[in-house]
């Protein structure tokens, strides 16, 4: 039983289900990050958790008390929104201490609250401004503030770093990883960024279409994709899928694929088990960093695959390059050193890391080995 | 126990929105649509000075089309309705585009052009009525300037009184439509105008093909409330003309009250005010559809 | 409609812009004719309009005319002058305004902000009460003000007039709290804050630019409106009824000074107000026709 117990939970409209039956226990403490498409359900189950949607099925319970049907204000939770939501008409002083007000608390221990957090935050020069006068990020630390002042079972995040730009996104993300670290608090975090999912979590919740894909941590989720959409969701570029047919040879399960020229080229599992799936088709699951040039390829690796190919296309991205090449018809992209030779046209000798790859049935695209 | 409380006070959360808007909405149902039943159900009826509950059928409305006062005010609202709004439609667009066109002094004149519509119809009714009568207005004044043979005494002219009305309407509400037309073209991304000019486009052809067709909702608005205000017009007829000389500026609205409540043909009165719903009606209920559908798409 | 001017893309020759700002200026004086007339014509003594011209300045300026039409002038059979019915018009104009404005208000939050099944109906209903002819509840109306006792009565007036108001205030307070974000409302109930404390500490502090737009709309719907004052006025009958009285008055000399002093009494108020806050009137006009 956990701190926070989502518990079978169901959301229709009317006759549309849009939550299936959703199970999730969070231990005090943990940082659980909901991600996935627009429209998964992701922030309905946080509107759930918080009290703004009802639930239609199953139950939400923090420290073993069930919350359904609780009004928002009595769930003893903290909420930071996506707009930040700070009410235009008070001064970051008023808004912070809103909702201790509501809650009757008197008004030195307000501001006791207030100062703590605000010099954590580093926005105590900032109380007397109105919510107008903030940038961006002084806003997000605000509406964080706002949240902290309540000291709450359970915070709630949605999609809050998707205002600002690309590099005070970085920085915030940090912060909140470090406010999580030294406070120990519990949180429920949505976004639909991978990257923040992967960077902040202790636990990830991979949705799409109403169902949990995937519980599990980071590396659970980002090395064992339960599915080939939790598999090309997360990760940026995403794991390259391709078709091929499982042959045993040597004892050992190999995937068979066509390179850019027709050829057939095996590439062998670490994986045992696959006996199964002799002669039939699979899907290929490589990640682009498994797929490098051979002075690249991680040495602690017992099973790298040497793989001829043409390569179709180089990006050059700095720190990497990425490489393009053609695998059983499908574009397949390598992450190699950003000093690798690799030029577009001409064929190169590829590393493939064969103790990361995974494989997938193609009929329910869920995950074999 | 205290959970039982706090649940109340859920329950009554929820519950406290509809509660504020209920009254609202009575009160709607029952002035608006109860009234508006009650109206149809008289104009089924013989009543005359008070409501009476004696089925006559449709004989209110056979009588209603066999007056020639009814038919007279039929047709003044069509002239009526049809050169108002064609009128302060060409106005009011004119004016926009004119006033578009960087003018110094765009601030003075705006005002200008909307004031009237600030302005009861009782008031404008009273100064045109006065400033139209040949006795001592606009005639007289010309004949005084020295162009002796002008003459114009429509307000008293059985033929011409509804172009008064017409004259008084257009004053009062083309500044409104100009004001409608101008947000219609300040909202207009300026990056088409050049695009089209560009591509060489006439000041004429860019307004002709470009710009006026994108005024297509500011035209739409401007038809439903012109056309609203038209059949709804009873205070400027009245305080303008009164209906007169005779009967020659009748409209719907002046024959549903004196019917009403100066004959004491209460039936009948309540049959015309049916058919004056029913055409508005007509109007309102897409164009608020559409409206109310947009919105929630 | 505010202020903020474009640059049109639209390049005007001298000639052109020429005879547009005679066009423009035309139009102006069009406008500007009858409120001359009226004035000019209230400051004369009659027979120097109906001996004189009309459109000449006064040769000897008289206040008379103002005086007559506020105090002395013969209105039906009583000669009070407009006074006792401007004071009913104020009677009956500031607690139809307050009440329908506040009404209007939270009928708006609820509409966008606690929205239910079917809300849309609800609100397209009372939409389309803003949009009827008003010939069609004039009989029920008289009949239920007559059985409620409020026949002839100020009281009477305000509540016709908060019936058939709320449609319009509720359209505005809707549309303007719709672009109101959402998330602020649910951060205000995590924080604790019900339905009317929401209202009162998040939205109302907010809400003044469409309170004021509100306030003008009904304050000039309902202060120049003739067609319930007629109806339903009875000895409390507003200044746009009294006026008509005072012009169609088929007794004795036609005091058109008066007349026109009377005119510009009634249109003062409105007047004072389209100066004072004309951007908000037009902003009213503009909402109540373009819904978008």
């Amino acid at each position: 039983m956990g701190f926070l117990d989502i518990r079978n939970v169901t959301k229709s409209y009317g006759q549309v289900e849009v939550l299936h039956r959703v199970d999730i226990a969070v231990e005090e403490g943990e940082f659980l990050v909901l991600v996935g498409p627009s429209g998964c359900g992701k922030s309905t189950l946080l509107n759930m958790i918080a009290g703004l949607e009802a639930i239609t099925g199953g139950e939400i319970a923090i420290k073993d008390r069930v919350i359904n049907g609780v009004h928002p204000s009595k769930r003893n939770i903290a909420m930071v929104f996506q707009s930040y939501a700070l009410y235009p008409n008070m001064t970051v002083g008023q808004n912070m201490t809103f909702g201790l007000e509501m809650h009757g608390v008197p008004k030195p221990e307000r501001d006791k609250a207030l100062v703590s957090v605000a010099k954590l935050l580093q926005i105590d020069h900032l109380l007397d401004r109105k919510p107008g006068q903030l940038s961006g990020g002084q806003r997000q630390r605000v509406a964080m503030g706002r949240a902290l002042v309540r000291n709450p079972d359970v915070f709630l995040f949605d999609e809050p770093l998707s205002n600002l730009d690309a590099k005070l996104r970085v920085d915030m993300r940090t912060e909140i990883k470090k406010l999580h670290h030294n406070l120990k608090t519990t949180i429920v975090y949505v976004t639909h960024d991978q990257i923040e999912a992967m960077t902040l979590s202790t636990r990830i919740a991979v949705m799409n279409k109403g169902h949990v894909q995937q519980l599990g941590t980071p590396k659970e989720i980002y090395d064992t994709p339960a599915n080939v959409f939790v598999a090309t969701f997360m990760g940026s570029p995403a794991m390259n899928i391709v078709p091929a047919t499982l042959v045993i040879e040597g004892g050992r399960p190999q995937a068979a694929v066509t390179d850019a020229e027709g050829q057939v080229r095996h590439l062998r599992f670490s994986q045992p088990g696959l006996a199964a799936w002799e002669g039939k088709p699979i899907l290929l699951g490589i990640r682009p960093e498994a797929i490098t040039d051979p002075e690249g390829a991680d040495r602690k690796s017992g099973n790298i695959v040497a793989l001829r190919n043409r390569v179709t296309v180089t990006e050059p991205a700095g720190a990497d390059t990425f490489v393009t090449m053609t695998l059983s018809g499908k574009d397949a992209i390598a992450r190699m050193r950003a000093d690798a030779n690799v030029v577009a046209g001409q064929a190169f000798d590829f590393a493939v890391n064969m103790e990361k790859a995974v494989a997938f049935d193609p009929a329910t695209e869920e995950r074999i080995a | 126990m205290a959970a039982t409380e706090a649940d109340f006070r859920t329950k009554l959360q929820d519950w406290l929105p509809k509660l504020v808007l209920a009254p609202s909405f009575a009160v709607t149902l029952l002035f608006v649509y109860g009234f508006i039943l009650f109206t149809v159900v008289l104009s089924f009826t013989g009543s005359k000075m008070l409501p009476r509950y004696d089925w006559v059928g449709f004989e209110n409305y056979q009588k209603l089309f066999a007056l020639p006062a009814w038919n007279t005010a039929l047709v003044n609202i069509a002239i009526f309705a049809t050169l108002y709004i064609v009128i302060c439609t060409l106005i009011g667009l004119m004016l926009a585009i004119f006033l578009d066109q960087k003018i110094r002094g765009e601030g003075m004149l705006r005002p200008i052009y909307l004031y009237p519509m600030a302005l009861s119809f009782i008031v404008t009714g009273t100064a045109w009525k006065w400033f139209l009568d040949p006795g001592i207005g606009l005639q007289r004044i010309m004949q005084q300037w020295g162009w002796e043979s002008f003459t114009f005494t429509w307000i008293k002219d059985g033929e011409m009184a509804l172009y008064t009305i017409v004259i008084a309407a257009v004053w009062q509400t083309s500044g409104f439509v100009m004001a409608m037309f101008l947000a219609g073209l300040r909202g207009i991304d300026n990056e088409i105008l050049k695009a089209a000019q560009i591509d060489g486009a006439s000041n004429w052809q860019l307004y002709r093909r470009i710009v006026i067709p994108l005024l297509r909702p500011a035209f739409l608005s401007a038809f439903v409330i012109l056309s609203h205000l038209a059949i709804k017009s009873y205070d400027l007829v009245i305080a303008l003309t009164g209906g007169g000389p005779g009967r020659a500026t009748e409209m719907p609205a002046t024959f549903m009250y004196s019917y009403t409540f100066t004959r004491n043909q209460m039936g009948i009165g309540a049959s015309s005010a049916v058919i004056m719903l029913m055409t508005i009606a007509a109007i309102m209920v897409p164009y608020l559809y559409a409206e109310l559908k947009e919105k929630k798409a | 409609m505010s202020a903020v001017t474009q640059d049109t893309a639209v390049s005007t020759g001298r000639a052109t812009r020429v005879f547009l700002y005679l066009i423009l200026i035309l139009f102006a004086l069009f406008y500007l004719l009858p409120l001359y007339v009226m004035g000019v014509n209230s400051l004369k003594p009659l027979p120097e309009i109906t001996g004189g011209n009309m459109m000449a300045l006064p040769q000897t300026w008289t206040l008379d005319p103002w005086r007559s039409a506020w105090s002395t002038a013969q209105i039906g059979v009583e000669p009070t002058g407009l006074r006792p019915y401007f004071l009913n018009s104020i009677l009956m104009v500031v607690p139809a305004v307050a009440i329908s404005t506040i009404v209007g208000a939270l009928n708006g939050y609820v509409l966008t902000k606690w929205r239910f099944r079917g809300d849309t109906w609800v609100f397209g209903l009372m939409l389309f009460s803003c949009f009827i002819p008003f010939q069609i509840i004039l009989i029920p109306m008289a009949v239920v003000l007559g059985k409620l006792g409020l026949a002839g009565s100020v009281p009477g007036l305000i509540l016709v007039h908060v019936v058939y108001g709320i449609g319009f205030t509720t359209l505005y307070f809707r549309n303007y709290y719709a672009s109101f974000p959402t998330e602020l409302i649910r951060a205000a109930q995590i924080d604790g804050a019900g339905f009317f404390r929401i209202f009162w500490r998040i939205l109302l502090p907010v809400s003044g630019p469409i309170a004021v737009v509100s306030v003008i709309w009904q304050f000039t719907n309902i202060w120049n409106d003739f067609l319930f004052g007629v109806s339903f006025g009875g000895t409390s009958q507003p200044m746009t009824v009294a006026l008509n009285n005072l012009v169609q008055s088929s007794t004795g000399v036609k005091e058109y000074n008066v007349h026109f002093a009377g005119a510009i009494l009634a249109a003062l108020p409105t007047l004072f107000v389209y100066i004072v806050a004309g951007r908000y009137f037009v902003r009213g006009l503009m909402a109540g026709s373009v819904k978008g």
